[in-house]
């Protein structure tokens, strides 16, 4: 299992991470998995899917708050 | 993981029902639970006129389209709150969203027609503007569709926004809010119209992933008042329970509004015969001047305070 790199939006930072599935992947960046979600090449990925090092992959934060 | 619908690879999971969707079935199937909710809870019928309050964010955008393929007939109001680029931004995404599909978009601009902008009405203690701007919104959107002849305005609210709110009411035991919050909130006034929640049993992952398969272009950016908020504090509470007990948020809203509710003293939707028009702006009130009014010129105050005397470079 090698490191890959994933973007995390909006800001599109970029972190340095080992794992195995995209569950895997959420709870190696300590982020929830109902609060996120992670796309590899246009395509939602669920949490049992397995993952390459030479996978792009995208997380997508779904949580907005303030006065709704 | 297989799709729930036709066995393909899944790409949205909905842990709380243990069931996947793959990107061609999952948006039909959301659908399918916005109609669900929408003929349940007798939120309108197909012949009446529909206005969704829109941010540029995924779940009012999401909500409109979903609305549009179910067939009803929606128009979108969207209030420019003067929140710096942040507004031009989800202004732009809105306006884009409703030519691209061939939608009216009413718009409200508050510098221009209110004389202040959301940042005005930062509160003294936390410097926040959110309580502030939920009035504002609320204000404008059921002033547009009362003058306009609208139903119902059905909003963007989903799981995590309605479960955060009990979460926050029953921290501080906001008995009377307790007692109003559902998806339905009736009119008690010629003056007020119905408000509606079609996406409150549907969680905010869900319609993000709706927006993304739709391909609906959304303000991704975080409102920057709203960093620090407690709804994001209790969204962050709920996620982690979520995370050890797929369901708990579900069954925390929907057991409320099934059993709770009705433990609390009045639903608050008695017929409101203490209201009156406010003196000013001529909208239902209990008051003289309603607090939307009061409201506004506190901002007004503000925002003159805050300009440079006249014939200095501000720069």
């Amino acid at each position: 299992m090698g490191v890959m790199r994933v973007t995390i939006l909006p800001e599109r930072e970029v972190r340095e991470v080992q794992a195995r599935t995209v569950a895997d992947l959420l709870l190696e960046l300590g982020l929830h998995r109902d609060a996120h979600l992670v796309v590899r090449r246009d395509e939602i990925l669920t949490g049992d899917v397995r993952l390459a090092e030479t996978d792009e992959v995208e997380i997508y934060p779904v949580i907005s708050g303030g006065g709704r | 993981m297989r799709c729930h619908t036709c066995a393909r690879p899944a790409n949205v999971e909905i842990r709380r029902s243990r069931i996947a969707f793959c990107a061609g079935c999952y948006p039909h199937w959301f659908r399918a639970r916005v109609q669900e909710r929408i003929d349940h809870d007798r939120m309108f019928r197909r012949d009446e006129r529909v206005l969704v309050a829109v941010s540029g964010g995924k779940d009012s955008l999401a909500l409109w389209h979903a609305l549009t393929r179910l067939g009803y007939r929606a128009d979108g109001v969207y209030i420019r709150l003067g929140i710096g680029g942040y507004s031009r931004r989800s202004q732009e995404k809105c306006e884009r969203f409703a030519e691209w599909h061939g939608l009216m978009l009413h718009q409200v601009d508050l510098e221009g027609s209110e004389g202040f902008v959301v940042p005005d009405l930062r509160e003294a203690r936390s410097g926040k503007p959110c309580a502030a701007c939920g009035t504002v919104k609320r204000y404008h959107f059921n002033r547009v569709a009362a003058e306009l002849g609208y139903d119902v305005v059905a909003t963007g609210h989903n799981l995590d926004d309605e479960a955060a709110t009990l979460f926050g009411n029953l921290v501080h035991w906001n008995i009377d809010y307790l007692g109003r919050q559902g998806p339905v909130l009736e009119s008690t006034h010629p003056g007020l119209v119905r408000k509606v929640k079609p996406l409150y049993r549907l969680s905010e992952r869900e319609t993000a992933a709706y927006a993304l398969i739709e391909r609906i272009d959304y303000i991704l950016e975080e409102c920057p008042m709203a960093k620090g908020a407690k709804s994001l504090a209790y969204k962050a509470m709920l996620n982690s329970l979520e995370e050890q007990q797929p369901g708990a948020k579900y069954g925390f809203l929907v057991g409320f509004l099934k059993q709770g509710r009705a433990a609390l003293p009045g639903t608050g939707f008695e017929p409101a015969a203490e209201l009156r028009a406010c003196a000013r702006c001529g909208q239902p009130t209990t008051a003289e001047v309603c607090a939307y009014c009061r409201m506004a010129d506190r901002g007004r105050r503000r925002r003159e305070r805050a300009r440079p005397p006249a014939g200095v470079d501000p720069t």
